[in-house]
């Protein structure tokens, strides 16, 4: 039995998962800061700006949500509240953290700031600490399209789009009309066209 | 509706795993993380048959953790079966083709679980991943608009014509064209590109990635 | 105060601090200057027993260059930096030399995972000198002229062998043929251009070397990007050894001898340019995002333009911003890759932290277009780079903007002078409808370049040199 050793990484993609306590008064507001965020959507655009998360989540999970399915199993008994954050993303560990620090600095702490002992998401240093102590390690990865980033998916979707608009309106030209055709495709597609394959070595 | 973004679901379980035994040979939690560190992750594992699966994870939760002073120590009294999912469709095919597509992966993970009622009931298995669902606070999906094999196929397209442009390049109106026309004969005849990838392909030299 | 108050008085503001004054007589010159002196030589050290190393470092001190203003530039400077072995040899107490990176107590050998030092890059193929663990020291005379050079380096060696406290491994030589007052490596390019300007520099800012500001003027970055010590962009002071005293002032060297197969790409050049729509030099320059004069093709991407290069207010002054799409400056050009500036938004912020501080010198003898040269001649750079975290600067721009292309959106396309192809990848020049001005690919790239070796350094300051040489360094 070959054991898998990098669990946390698929292909492209990594997958963390963090878990930090929060204090009970403060999760409805919490609740409500991501009921506001997902209505405005300013952190959906910059995370889509950032460009290297496939998918994203938080989750609350009150002191008494914990799933109780039968009298034998002992009930938990917790005074925190938890923030569960589940992420798939591209890069390193470190350019991830980097770069939320760098540019979504103010995001991070309205989310974070609630969860206990948080530093804030600038300095750096600190902040990464925090989040080596909050993470834990995924046992079981899978992705669909490990040799792909969430900008090839973006670029191959584009790329396919206009290849299809081209084959299709390309039918019926002659050749020099074709090579006009032709060349306004390339350079319609021309910054999407980058090879996929492996990712660099974490670090 | 938190769970969803456009087309896709975000599923976050988390099942309680069955108490240490004295009577046991390895605990649950142990069984579990060994089952699942042997398994493949690519395209002949289990996640590649459920074919709307985007990402999945499964990771045992220990416990919750302790930030330091002046916050509180606490602990769970139960380990949890995080599954956490980001799939095309809605949830109950989902649930129901997990029972029915890959049971032996169900059941070697699931029947460390509390209350697990075994696949042989597609809808006593989903009603009892429903029981253990956290509902998403806010979910994030980059593309949410595509299904997994729309995505592989995008990746195909792109990856053919990258290579055909780079062959092409320079050739007489007359010989491109025709050259396109093989390329599109070529392409609606290829075969679904492996989701999930190869694990060969890991170590192997950067070739074309999803060449046949 | 409550947590929310606490968290916005953490966040130190590096920009408003007022860190411009700097020590310059503590700092070596090599970090503060570039020298622009034609000729260098590199002296590979093994270090002795302690105590004649001592002996040879303290006597060395009295000849070293410090970044104190010049009123006349010297014959020579001198300058030193020593690996992690060296520093251990030196027998610097265990808490200290725990201290140091990770990435520098390893050494750059053992790094080549992620640096992609693999396949024709790779430790077997280098210089047998990188491929021990005897280099101890880096002792480095840059010179006006030859004879200034041999003397400054018979009398270090002489020290070295007096005190008993060095030995001489290999002596790498440097030169620098320069053309309009710019240097050219061996594929015929003018280099030099763009590097960052840093707080406290006492330089002026030249307009593009610095980072972005909010309203698209040039600021100086912080001085801790270079320097430890000191606050830098992210608002803290760098990660450092121990002792301060031992780390402040000092900084981080990257050395990477760097082949250059002349004939390869000159033939690949010429057929490539063939078939380019826009000649060899246009090519050559979409290449980079120079032409090979050094007028940046992202202000002039048709011709070039011999005044631009000369006018140093202007010459690196230029934002991609505008040009997302590749037109001017292809999106995988070399200096776009190596500093994307403003191409991934966020008005430059992702950037900011990851700029390198470029001292590297071509070596072997330039030779002219009209010459003919094979790939086996001694052409090429060695490349030099300063920072305050190999990890964070230099390796990362190697590992995920020259090997890498994720971030500029380019999937794992290499940047195509130096990558390493091994004949395979890819590289897109953007284009326009304009049959003379078309997109363009070139792939089944062959290694243009390729690594004979190297390893990380620590520059240390004049202070801390002097605690080495007393043995006088206490990690608390």
């Amino acid at each position: 039995m070959e054991l898998l050793l990098l669990t946390n990484i698929n292909g492209k993609a990594y997958a963390m998962n963090a878990i930090t306590p929060m204090k009970r008064w403060k999760t409805p507001i919490l609740w409500l800061i991501f009921f506001i965020l997902g209505a405005i959507k300013p952190l959906q655009s910059a995370l889509k700006n950032l460009s290297f998360i496939h998918f994203a989540r938080w989750v609350i999970v009150k002191h008494n949500q914990f799933p109780h399915l039968d009298p034998k199993q002992p009930a938990e008994d917790l005074q925190y509240d938890y923030l569960i954050f589940f992420s798939n993303f591209n890069g390193t560990w470190n350019e991830y953290i980097d770069a939320f620090s760098a540019v979504l600095s103010k995001g991070l702490n309205t989310i974070w700031r609630w969860s206990e002992k948080f530093p804030g998401s600038v300095p750096v240093t600190p902040f990464k600490t925090y989040i080596g102590q909050v993470q834990f390690d995924t046992d079981y990865y899978y992705n669909a399209y490990p040799r792909a980033s969430t900008n090839d998916v973006k670029a191959a979707l584009r790329v396919q789009d206009a290849f299809n608009a081209f084959a299709e309106n390309s039918k019926n030209l002659s050749p020099a009309e074709f090579e006009k055709a032709y060349l306004e495709f390339l350079v319609q597609v021309q910054a999407d066209l980058g090879s996929t394959g492996m990712a660099p070595v974490g670090t | 509706m938190a769970n969803q973004s456009g087309q896709i679901y975000g599923l976050t379980i988390l099942a309680p795993i069955l108490g240490e035994d004295d009577h046991l040979d390895i605990g649950h939690a142990t069984a579990v993380r060994w089952y699942l560190a042997g398994l493949p992750q690519d395209h002949t594992g289990p996640f590649a048959k459920i074919s709307s699966t985007h990402f999945c994870r499964l990771v045992v939760m220990d416990d919750v953790v302790f930030v330091g002073s002046p916050a509180r120590e606490e602990h769970l009294k139960s380990r949890y079966l995080v599954f956490e999912s980001n799939f095309d469709g809605d949830l109950d095919t989902y649930l129901t083709r997990m029972a029915r597509e890959i049971p032996d992966l169900v059941d070697a993970v699931w029947k460390h679980c509390v209350g697990y009622p075994g696949v042989a009931d597609p809808a006593a298995f989903a009603a009892y991943m429903k029981k253990c669902q956290i509902t998403t606070t806010f979910f994030f999906a980059d593309v949410n608009n595509k299904t997994v094999d729309q995505t592989l196929k995008a990746l195909q397209v792109q990856s053919d014509v990258s290579h055909f442009i780079a062959k092409n390049q320079g050739k007489p109106a007359v010989e491109l064209q025709s050259a396109f026309r093989i390329l599109l004969e070529r392409m609606t005849k290829a075969p679904a590109p492996l989701r999930g990838g190869k694990d060969s392909e890991k170590t192997a030299a950067e070739d074309r990635p999803y060449d046949h | 105060m409550t947590t929310s108050t606490k968290i916005d008085a953490m966040k130190i503001d590096a920009t408003k601090i007022d860190t411009t004054k700097i020590d310059v007589t503590d700092i070596q010159g090599f970090v503060l200057k570039g020298y622009n002196f034609p000729l260098a030589r590199y002296l590979l050290l093994e270090l002795g027993h302690p105590e004649a190393a001592q002996k040879f470092i303290a006597q060395t001190v009295q000849y070293l260059t410090t970044g104190e203003r010049w009123s006349a530039k010297p014959a020579t400077t001198v300058n030193i930096a020593f690996t992690f072995n060296g520093l251990a040899k030196l027998e610097l107490p265990a808490p200290t030399l725990d201290s140091f990176p990770v990435e520098f107590q390893q050494g750059m050998r053992a790094r080549g995972e992620i640096l992609y030092d693999t396949g024709k890059n790779a430790p077997e193929h280098w210089d047998p000198v990188w491929r021990e663990d005897r280099v101890h020291v880096w002792l480095a005379v840059n010179a006006q002229n030859q004879a200034a050079l041999d003397q400054r380096c018979d009398l270090l060696l002489q020290i070295a062998t007096q005190t008993g406290g060095a030995k001489l491994l290999q002596a790498q030589d440097a030169c620098a043929t320069y053309v309009d007052g710019h240097p050219k490596e061996h594929f015929g390019y003018s280099d030099g251009f763009g590097n960052p300007d840093f707080k406290g520099a006492d330089r002026k800012c030249t307009p593009g070397q610095g980072k972005l500001t909010e309203n698209g003027t040039w600021e100086a970055l912080a001085t801790g990007e270079f320097l430890l010590g000191y606050a830098d962009e992210s608002g803290e002071l760098p990660v450092a050894p121990i002792p301060h005293l031992l780390a402040r002032n000092g900084t981080f060297m990257v050395y990477r001898k760097m082949h250059q197969n002349v004939a390869m790409f000159r033939t690949f050049l010429e057929e490539q340019g063939r078939l380019y729509p826009g000649g060899k030099e246009k090519l050559a320059s979409k290449f980079v995002g120079r032409w090979r004069d050094g007028t940046p093709v992202e202000i002039s991407p048709d011709q070039m333009d011999p005044d631009l290069v000369k006018d140093n207010n202007h010459n690196t002054d230029f934002t991609y911003g505008k040009d997302l799409s590749g037109l001017r400056c292809p999106i995988g050009a070399h200096i776009r890759r190596g500093n994307p500036r403003d191409s991934f938004g966020f008005n430059g912020d992702l950037v900011n932290r990851r700029r390198i501080m470029r001292r590297g010198l071509p070596y072997g003898k330039y030779a002219e277009e009209n010459e003919a040269v094979q790939d086996q001649d001694e052409h090429g750079v060695i490349f030099i780079a300063l920072n305050a975290s190999i990890f964070r600067q230099f390796e990362f721009v190697q590992q995920q903007w020259i090997e890498y292309g994720n971030d500029l959106h380019q999937g794992n396309d290499k940047d195509l002078i130096i990558g390493n192809h091994g004949g395979k990848g890819k590289s897109v020049m953007q284009g326009t409808a304009d049959p003379k001005n078309p997109p363009f690919i070139c792939a089944s790239l062959p290694n243009f370049v390729e690594l004979r070796g190297g390893d990380y350094f620590f520059m240390p300051s004049l202070t801390a040199l002097q605690m080495m040489a007393s043995g006088t360094v206490d990690p608390r």
